[in-house]
């Protein structure tokens, strides 16, 4: 990476807050709801997923992103209190949606996540590596070494079709689309 | 994920081969190995991931880390073997032009 600005367009994304925004539209969704058990992460999702077409899945892409949704709300929105629970609402007909809730106080860090996603896209867009190295990974007040740092900036743009908060923060709608979908799912509410 | 170091112990360039899951569960404890490898003398390093194929942003913030410990030093990591699935999770985390991708 040399020290020069790259010729590509600056984009930057942006964590949004939108209460009345659709993605919040629970209504045809199925959901679960789990306890905050941080060595279950993985196998929540999988749960999840367990009606998902494979088409959607790619490899294990959509595992991975919804993983980390639910870390965060697990980890950091719940602070793996076993009291706490999270609920998890999903459909996979013509595309992927989830809507993930805490019971925590919400992601008061948002805004200052928008402004480190833009400072590291500024840097990487004027291909200055020490300063992209600095800021590739974000460090809030309560991150730890299973805190990678980085899985909001992959969500942003896996989430293709949205990416929003409530007021409160701790709730997120999340949709992918895909070309060539078909439609899938049924209609349920499980409790677990 | 399981790791095994393979580079001679008289070289600067450490190598190491994984295996497994590059997880929330895994990342921090390889983190810790190769930091110390870094520490201890490594002044560049290479990973073959030919045998992961699930990584996560734990795992892509581990990368970054060894990233950051061998820029520190003039150094810089390479990455072997990417499978398709953890290579679209660094294109997605915009990781990809902090390593140096090997064959």
């Amino acid at each position: 990476m040399s020290e020069a600005r790259s010729a590509k367009p600056l984009i930057v994304r942006k964590l949004i807050v939108d209460e009345r925004n659709e993605l919040f539209d629970a209504r045809a969704m199925r959901s679960l709801e789990f306890v905050s058990d941080f060595s279950r992460i993985r196998e929540y999702a999988a749960v999840i997923l367990e009606p998902c077409p494979d088409a959607f899945k790619e490899g294990s892409l959509l595992e991975q992103q919804l993983s980390e949704i639910i870390k965060n709300g697990i980890k950091h929105g719940n602070r793996c209190d076993p009291s706490k629970r999270l609920r998890v609402w999903f459909d996979f007909r013509k595309r992927v949606r989830f809507i993930v809730e805490d019971e925590g106080e919400g992601f008061a860090g948002l805004d200052d996540w928008n402004d480190f996603y833009r400072r590291r896209q500024e840097a990487l867009h004027n291909q200055d590596l020490d300063a992209f190295l600095a800021l590739a990974s974000y460090r809030g007040p309560r991150s730890d070494d299973s805190d990678g740092g980085n899985s909001l900036i992959a969500a942003l743009e896996y989430w293709n079709g949205g990416m929003i908060y409530n007021e409160a923060r701790n709730k997120v709608g999340v949709v992918r689309w895909y070309t060539g979908g078909s439609a899938h799912g049924a209609e349920r509410s499980t409790t677990r | 994920m399981e790791w095994k170091c393979v580079s001679p112990g008289d070289r600067p360039d450490g190598e190491i081969v994984l295996s497994g899951d590059f997880d929330l569960y895994n990342a921090p404890r390889f983190s810790a190995y190769a930091l110390r490898g870094i520490a201890d003398g490594w002044t560049g390093l290479t990973l073959d991931m030919g045998g992961v194929e699930y990584l996560d942003s734990t795992g892509v913030g581990s990368i970054i880390r060894l990233s950051q410990a061998l820029r520190a030093k003039g150094g810089r990591l390479r990455v072997r073997g990417l499978n398709d699935t953890p290579r679209r999770v660094l294109k997605l985390s915009n990781i990809l032009p902090i390593i140096e991708e090997i064959r």
